[in-house]
């Protein structure tokens, strides 16, 4: 059986649309504002014990003593679990590239400070802090690797002795034919910056309850998981288990942006549990913790990169140069966010050729993890201030310079040169939609007559291209396999005719809960409230990833439609048996499946259901009495990338243009957000308020990183950043309100036309506002180079300057 | 450990009396030992808000507090707002639900108790009076701008209701 994904809402079969493309609210808000979620630390399960971890003080040491004899005697404490264990029965984790992972807990010696050495299992999580004070650890101290250069200077001491080298992975990547482009160049404009680290730091901490069955050498972890059978999987390696004695049951998530972490939490408390019998053991990890050594690192960059122009404004040619500071190995898959700019290396614009040469270098920093977009904001920010350099250079206007470049609306799908096709766009009239909504002209207006009055205004105009629906393939020049990312769900419609529809993920914040009942009800034609959805737990469910890479709600949608299409041939046969005709006769509209010509002669979802359920007498031949259907989606036509990474790796290409207006107190450097504008294009809206929800909340992502965030280590390697105190995350104050509209281009290969759309404007948002504090210093000469752009940043700049 | 003291309080219009360890916070003795697991933890360092109850009509930080010290208060958490039985949503929650102000929800409780308090006080806020409740709130998802928008409309249903 052909099973057709429709890529437009006309193809489904209702007479109009009732949920889909509309702001419904959400099926998971009632629970969520009544405080009655199970996130996982509101849950306890008989005989549990709580977690404490004792971390390493050390950037980088050797571990020449423990001594845990006062713990142990501590009334209370139940198992205490320490490299010698964890030698014994684990592996170190899994990593891309190959060999650059830690075991969970240290073994000989440490590399980051918040290391875990030393695990306690108590009857209470205050006893088990209180067991760690009685822990004694010696170190003899090594010298940290602190930042790139020191780890690739001759002779620096290693991270990874066994590895010979601080140097994750180096390599160039030439797309095209660069050295005639530049040597052709009228100019070329070359800038280093700098991008220092920030993270996703969810509200909710990563957490976790594990329980070893020691009959059946078995686990079943619960927790804050995003990618449930990914981390089943890792657990599964690194606890030297078959996949299939690993269960994972993922709790509903205080938000994740990639960052949530979990494999060395999973792991520690897993082993506790073998430890104290089979016990289960909570772990809920503390915001220091997550600070210090969780999964909220990312993105630690030196760039060095160069545009070649033509004098009409031309580009054509892009090469960056990266050097990335992984931290302490690369157990976070931080990797990726390096190679995975590969997918929109030349971001909007027709430019024929482009060079990436990456080094991905390991230090005694805490090792970094994916957070949302993944690597495309720092590299966007690179590609967008230097658009914005050329056009001062070439004195045109910033948005006029970026229109001369856009692909244009005909020339989709497009492939750029580091391989991947865009499915389509429409960037002109993007632009052209914020110049509008912004009053560009007003503003430019505006900002001459505060020069003027020596006000150092400035705005940003920047656009970027958001690859959504991820799939391996992009990541596979870090050593990542294989093509495609399946995503499984089950619709099944019960006796009564109510549907349920079981997938493999759970709540997290982007709302696919309420993305797939729209998209059910709207197919089956029932209410969307009245549509159950459930999450199936690792060892039931189908093949899943969840949340990740933009691409949940276009992969559940395209899952969710190819089910009920099955679902409906399915009924069509029934139908068609009862009534003496041909399933061809038969079709499914609003609910019923009736006579194609004679709408009266059919019967309701609930009755073909029913029917199949409780009379199997008037079943066809061959079919199962099971109104259910699986269907696993996974993104058409992908392939393997080839040996310059170059594949079509990310399904949909949205894109969006921000308009920002920023003024810089010259007195204490900090920036003022004046207004901020959007337009975007992520094809078809499934659900508005989501989509408007995901910008916002990019936005304030972006705002963070732009002017705030920052983890802070001095020259020894020390974090000086452990609390919201120092980690200086956005409040209301911080973030603009800002003005949104849309175009839509609808993908043509996406179930339904819907393109990614989760990380689009943390995309844009630094790049928009770094461009907009440099054209607020551009009459002085100055440049900001650097993130974030603090006030005493600024401050300094100016500062200095005078 | 050190010698446990009894407390009696009430929460969300239940009395309570319990033996707790001085040390025990409140947060923890609200979601653990009352197991209204509604009052989430984010940071237990008095920043992000996510803890936020209001202890005799005034928001606090339960995270900061010790449960000990609640000793003789009245307090409520985000469970007493819903009406029981019907489960039918407080307006507050109500207009949280339908200017889509969550995402993941985990934040939703301090701000919605936030929110109780500053329209107590205030059923009328402005934008900056709204800003200037919730700047002690963090959230990761939402940017903020539906927040906005949800106490907005509650602010505003909440006095059409009371005009009426
Ligand atoms: S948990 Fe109390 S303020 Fe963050
Ligand atoms: S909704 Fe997730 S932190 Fe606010």
């Amino acid at each position: 059986m052909a099973i057709d994904i429709p890529t437009r809402t006309d193809q489904l079969p209702t007479s109009a649309t009732r949920f889909i493309g509309k702001a419904v609210n959400r099926i998971e808000d009632p629970a969520l504002v009544s405080g009655t979620v199970e996130f996982i630390d509101n849950l306890s399960l008989p005989g549990m014990l709580h977690c404490a971890i004792l971390r390493s003080p050390h950037p980088h040491a050797r571990i020449t003593g423990i001594d845990v004899s006062a713990a142990l005697e501590l009334p209370g404490v139940e198992a205490v679990l320490t490299g010698e264990d964890v030698e014994r029965w684990c592996d170190p984790c899994f990593t891309a590239p190959e060999g650059w992972g830690n075991y969970c807990l240290a073994v000989g010696k440490v590399r980051f400070v918040g290391e875990p050495v030393v695990a306690v299992a108590a009857t209470s999580r205050y006893i088990a802090e209180d067991a760690l004070e009685l822990i004694q650890v010696e170190y003899e101290l090594l010298a940290p690797v602190a930042n790139p250069d020191e780890a690739m200077a001759p002779g620096a001491p290693l991270v990874f002795e066994s590895r010979g080298t601080n140097v994750i992975q180096s390599r160039t990547y030439t797309w095209g034919e660069v050295d005639r482009v530049f040597a052709e160049a009228d100019r070329i404009v070359t800038r280093q910056f700098r991008w220092n680290r920030v993270g996703a730091n969810p509200t909710e901490t990563f957490g976790c309850i594990c329980q070893w069955d020691l009959a059946d050498n078995s686990l079943t972890c619960r927790g804050a998981y995003q990618t449930p059978r990914f981390m089943g999987i890792g657990r599964a390696a690194s606890l030297r288990l078959p996949a299939n004695k690993v269960k994972i049951i993922s709790h509903a998530q205080g938000g994740g942006f990639g960052g949530k972490g979990g494999p060395r939490g999973t792991d520690i408390a897993a082993l506790l549990s073998r430890k104290s019998d089979g016990r289960p053991v909570k772990y809920i990890e503390d915001r220091m913790e997550y600070l210090l050594a969780g999964g909220g690192q990312s993105w630690d960059r030196y760039y060095d990169a160069s545009l070649a122009l033509k004098a009409d404004g031309t580009v054509t040619g892009f090469k960056v140069r990266l050097v990335d500071d992984q931290g302490a190995g690369a157990e976070g898959y931080g990797t990726i966010s390096a190679a995975k700019p590969l997918a929109a290396f030349t971001g909007n614009y027709r430019i024929e050729a482009a060079f990436y040469d990456l080094t991905l270098v390991a230090t005694n920093r805490a090792p970094t993890y994916p957070y949302r977009g993944y690597g495309p904001p720092p590299h966007n920010l690179v590609l967008e201030s230097l658009m914005d350099v050329a056009a001062r250079e070439l004195t045109l206007d910033p948005a006029e310079l970026r229109r001369r470049n856009y692909i244009r609306p005909e020339q989709f799908p497009y492939t750029v040169p580091s391989g991947n096709e865009y499915d389509s766009g429409n960037y002109a009239a993007v632009l052209d939609r914020v110049l509008e909504l912004a009053d560009y002209k007003g503003l430019r207006e505006a900002q001459t007559k505060a020069r003027a009055e020596g006000r150092l205004v400035g705005i940003g105009v920047v656009s970027t291209v958001e690859p959504g629906v991820f799939d391996w393939n992009a990541y596979a020049t870090v050593g990542v396999p294989g093509v495609g990312v399946p995503e499984g769900v089950k619709v099944a419609v019960d006796v009564f005719g109510s549907v349920t529809v079981a997938v493999g993920f759970n709540l997290q914040g982007q709302g696919q809960f309420t993305i797939a009942a729209q998209v059910v009800a709207d197919y089956l034609g029932v209410d969307m409230n009245t549509v159950k959805v459930t999450t199936a737990s690792t060892d039931v469910a189908l093949p899943h990833f969840g949340q990740g890479g933009s691409r949940l709600g276009v992969a559940v949608t395209g899952a969710i439609l190819g089910a009920c299409e099955k679902l409906r041939q399915t009924f069509c046969r029934v139908v068609a048996h009862v009534m003496q005709t041909e399933p061809e006769q038969i079709e499914l509209l609003d609910g019923r499946l009736q006579m194609k010509g004679a709408p009266s002669h059919g019967m309701s979802i609930a009755e073909v259901a029913g029917l199949m359920l409780s009379r199997s007498d008037l079943l066809p031949l061959g079919v199962e009495p099971c109104p259910e259907a699986t269907f696993v989606w996974v993104s058409p036509n992908r392939n393997q990338p080839d040996d310059q990474g170059r594949c079509r790796s990310y399904l949909t290409a949205a894109a969006a243009t921000h308009v920002v207006q920023v003024e810089i107190d010259r007195d204490t450097g900090q920036v003022k957000i004046l207004g901020y504008y959007i337009v975007d294009d992520c094809g078809t809206r499934l659900n508005p308020a989501n989509v408007e929800g995901q910008l916002q909340g990019g936005v304030a992502q972006g705002v963070g990183a732009a002017l705030y965030e920052e983890y802070v280590y001095d020259p020894q390697c020390q974090p000086l950043v452990s609390t919201f105190v120092d980690y200086l995350m956005p409040t209301i104050h911080e973030v603009p309100m800002t003005v949104k509209d849309h175009i839509v281009t609808p993908s043509p290969i996406a179930p339904l036309g819907a393109k990614g759309c989760g990380e689009g404007a943390i995309h844009t948002t630094p790049a928009a506002l770094l461009c907009a504090i440099n054209d607020a210093l551009a009459p002085l000469g100055l440049e900001c180079r650097e993130t974030p752009a603090s006030p005493r940043r600024l401050w300094q700049l100016l500062h200095d300057k005078a | 450990m050190s010698t446990r003291q009894t407390i009696r309080l009430t929460v969300n219009g239940k009395a309570y009396e319990r033996e707790v360890e001085p040390r025990l916070t409140l947060a923890d003795f609200i979601r653990h030992e009352l197991h209204l697991g509604g009052t989430h933890v984010g940071c237990e360092h008095g920043i992000c808000g996510a803890c936020t109850i209001l202890i005799d009509g005034s928001s606090a930080r339960a995270c900061l507090t010790l449960a000990v010290q609640a000793d003789g208060a009245s307090i409520t958490t985000v469970e007493g707002l819903r009406k029981r039985e019907t489960g039918q949503l407080h307006p507050i929650q109500q207009a949280f639900v339908d200017a889509h102000g969550l995402q993941c929800g985990f934040c939703t409780p301090g701000f919605i108790m936030t929110t109780l308090e500053l329209l107590g006080e205030n059923p009328n806020p402005t934008d900056d009076e709204i800003k200037e409740a919730l700047g002690g709130n963090l959230c990761r998802c939402t940017g903020y701008q539906s927040i906005l928008d949800s106490v907005r409309l509650a602010a505003s249903r909440i006095n059409t209701a009371s005009a009426a």
